[in-house]
């Protein structure tokens, strides 16, 4: 009989075909609806600062896996998974130079210098919005963003009427229908509530995300909202409005359950969702900022590492060696 | 192979496959002129071996290379040595690899062993016996075995041979069971058996533990925290904690060789063709693979893979000529086509591995110890001794990381470390 050459390599033999494209290519199906619905509201330009995200933040990635010699990984798409998180945190109407240093400092400094791949600290997308905020604190501002709009209902960004205007400044301008609707002004890819719960339940159907960050997010919104409204109910919305507006539920469902800068532990999970929740509505109520989630977020990364050693006992551990 | 589905909120879960209603006869591969024995010994060239190409052996010789070794095979026919190698295994260990030519005139009575009533004596001759006993580790004064567990459930997925066993020999295991319990003088006896599985009913005389069908709950560590109250300590051994796993295949052919006082070298296997089609087989110990595919026509192309045990935590072979061993329950043969890629992208951290350990190890920390070679912080730390080796975490796992790979990789490298700085205190003394 011939000599063959056969494959050999270690257990186990079988794979569930899952892969690190596939993972990503689901959170852009994900997000599609929000990115349509945003591309509806805001035309054209939502358009262009959507796909420039994209591309560059791949462009990038691109461009310094050939400078370090490296492998050319955009194709596991996790630069564009990136990359439309981020474009769909901009505002409609912003320039091509702040999207394309945005996207440096996310996918550069926030991912790449780290090691690239599962070894950033924080969620990339964030590193570049914080970069961003920081800088150019004004093209932030949605209300003069969408100046020369037209839009047929309350064009306020609901989070900065909360703080300027107080709770009674903004009394019967948002209901929650029309905020999960999308009628309310902010960033490309926020304001479609609904859009954004869709997509964030089919990740966590899918397995792609970890419901419990997730859930415990809203709980500590929910929490945190609801005791500062009960303290003062003048001064301090309710939890709906703060779950509805904003970043909240992009927060919840796409950036705080970014694998890499996230807890895999049951009890970290919970822990760092609930309190990323209670951050945020701190920063709001009491903090300088009209929404805290990319600050918080990116606090709560910092701590992940130390919130995820709490962990079960593995087998044989910590017994007594009789 | 099983494929993620679609909705995965759960972790995946596997069940054992229980063994077929209808049970095939087993196709008996008769004894081929060439026949493979690997004794677990390199050869020295530096010493006089016994063992002489060339050198005319008898069925059920005793076949060691020095006179002063421990390890021995024992030859199925009675024929002449006609090669002598070496054998590498996957971790780079050498056996050597033996070939003995069948010669059909000579004379082929089996030797009689003198066997006693105790375990040495069935150390002596019975180690390579079909379904591999753990005599060694019995025999040995260093373990203090309390409790014999003998095993009807099979370890890994696919696999039905032991449950195959047990279903058709019930007497012969209670005859084994018996016997063994005579030598080892241990009162204690078990019998794992798949829960709801007619096998049952054979065994009421001894304990029996119902295993969950729910996987890894056969593999050693399992069993003794499921059913005896054991947790196998980090880095230890069932036989450390006084528990001693037997196949009952191994039992059966216990019972029979005391029986007859000579040894048997029929093997009971289970080929899975590509198809995922089972063959029950019946072959001699050191029967060359390529023999027996040959039988069933199984077509074997480059880049296939023939896997020896299940797709869990079997291991893959690179030759054609590898023999029927004694503790071989399975073969399974992959096409080129379904074989996965594994890749060398970096954990990305999405937490799977971690959720389905039944060991509750912190695979995605352990494995950047592993990639760093820190093997000692890794034992120390983040539980690299706790594995159980189910190898679920690299089927899980969305990067294709070869986790388990990297986990073996990481014991078999602590271990050498600890064996030489033992070496280098004894040294210091």
């Amino acid at each position: 009989m011939n000599n063959y050459k056969l494959t050999v390599s270690h257990a186990p033999f079988w794979h569930d075909g899952d892969s690190i494209f596939k993972m990503n290519l689901n959170i852009l199906i994900a997000l599609l609806p929000a990115v349509i619905f945003g591309i509806i509201q805001f035309g054209a330009p939502a358009v262009g600062v959507l796909a420039l995200s994209l591309s560059s933040a791949m462009v990038w990635e691109f461009t310094m896996n050939i400078i370090s010699k490296d492998k050319i990984r955009i194709g596991d798409l996790d630069s564009a998974v990136i990359g439309l998180l981020f474009g769909m945190m901009l505002p409609a109407t912003s320039p091509w130079w702040l999207v394309i240093t945005g996207t440096f400092v996310a996918v550069v400094i926030g991912k790449i210098i780290f090691g690239g791949l599962g070894a950033n600290p924080f969620n990339p997308a964030l590193v570049g919005m914080a970069f961003l905020m920081l800088s150019w604190k004004t093209f932030f501002d949605f209300d003069s963003a969408y100046i020369n709009y037209d839009f047929n209902f309350t064009a306020l960004a609901p989070l900065a009427a909360l703080k300027f205007q107080g709770v009674s400044g903004i009394d019967g301008l948002f209901s929650a229908n029309g905020l999960l609707m999308g009628k309310q002004i902010g960033a490309i890819g926020s304001t479609f509530g609904l859009g954004l719960i869709i997509g964030g339940i089919y990740l966590i159907l899918r397995g792609y995300t970890r419901w419990e960050i997730t859930v415990s997010f809203i709980a500590g919104i929910i929490f945190a909202a609801w005791c500062f409204n009960l303290a003062d109910p003048e001064k301090y919305a309710g939890p709906m409005i703060h779950i509805l507006s904003g970043y909240t539920l992009l927060g919840a469902f796409f950036l705080s359950t970014e694998n890499s800068s996230s807890p895999v532990n049951t009890i970290p999970m919970l822990l760092y969702g609930f309190f990323i929740g209670v951050m945020i509505i701190l920063m709001r109520n009491i903090g300088a900022y009209a929404d805290g989630t990319v600050l918080a977020i990116l606090l709560f990364n910092l701590v992940n590492p130390l919130i995820d050693s709490i962990r079960p006992k593995a087998l044989g551990k910590g017994i007594d060696h009789a | 192979m099983i494929k993620r589905s679609f909705f995965t909120l759960t972790k995946p879960g596997f069940s054992y496959d229980p063994i077929e209603p209808d049970l095939d006869k087993p196709e008996s591969i008769p004894v081929p002129d060439n026949l493979i024995l690997l004794l677990n010994e390199p050869v020295n060239h530096a010493k006089q071996s016994l063992i002489k190409k060339g050198a005319f052996v008898k069925k059920g010789e005793k076949l060691c290379l020095y006179s002063e070794s421990t390890e021995y095979v024992i030859s199925p026919v009675a024929g002449s040595i006609s090669d002598i190698d070496i054998f590498l295994d996957a971790l780079g260990n050498t056996s050597t690899y033996l070939v003995i030519k069948k010669d059909q005139n000579k004379n082929t009575d089996t030797i009689t062993y003198n066997l006693k009533n105790d375990i040495t004596s069935a150390d002596k001759y019975l180690r390579t016996l079909p379904g591999a006993p753990p005599f060694k580790s019995l025999a040995s004064k260093d373990n203090k075995i309390n409790t014999i567990v003998i095993t009807c459930t099979d370890t890994d997925l696919l696999e039905t041979t032991s449950q195959y066993v047990a279903s058709q020999f019930p007497t012969e295991i209670k005859q084994g069971a018996q016997i063994l319990k005579k030598l080892t003088r241990v009162s204690r006896v078990c019998v794992t058996i798949p829960k709801g599985s007619k096998i049952k009913a054979g065994f009421d005389t001894m304990q029996v533990l119902e295993t969950s069908i729910k996987y890894p709950s056969n593999l050693p560590a399992m069993i003794l925290k499921d059913h005896l109250n054991i947790i196998l300590p980090a880095g230890q051994t069932p036989e450390d904690v006084g528990v001693c796993f037997i196949s009952a295949e191994a039992v059966c052919s216990l019972g029979k060789a005391y029986g007859t006082k000579t040894a048997n070298f029929e093997k009971h296997l289970t080929i899975i063709g590509k198809n995922g089609k089972r063959h029950r087989v019946t072959a001699s110990i050191g029967t060359s693979l390529s023999k027996i595919f040959k039988v069933f026509n199984i077509q074997i192309n480059d880049d296939d893979r023939i896997i020896i045990g299940g797709p869990m935590h079997g291991s893959a072979t690179y030759t054609l000529h590898h023999p029927v061993q004694p503790d071989m329950n399975t073969i399974m043969i992959q096409d080129k086509a379904v074989i996965q890629q594994i890749s060398d992208s970096a954990c990305i951290n999405c937490g799977r591995c971690v959720q389905i350990c039944p060991a509750n190890i912190p695979v995605n920390i352990l494995v950047r110890y592993l990639e760093a070679d820190q093997y000692e912080d890794a034992a120390d730390k983040y539980d690299l001794e706790s594995c159980i080796e189910c190898g679920l975490c690299a089927y899980v796992c969305t990067a294709k990381i070869p986790l388990f790979q990297h986990i073996k990789l990481g014991k078999h490298e602590l271990a050498t470390l600890k064996a030489s700085s033992e070496e280098l205190e004894t040294a210091n003394e």
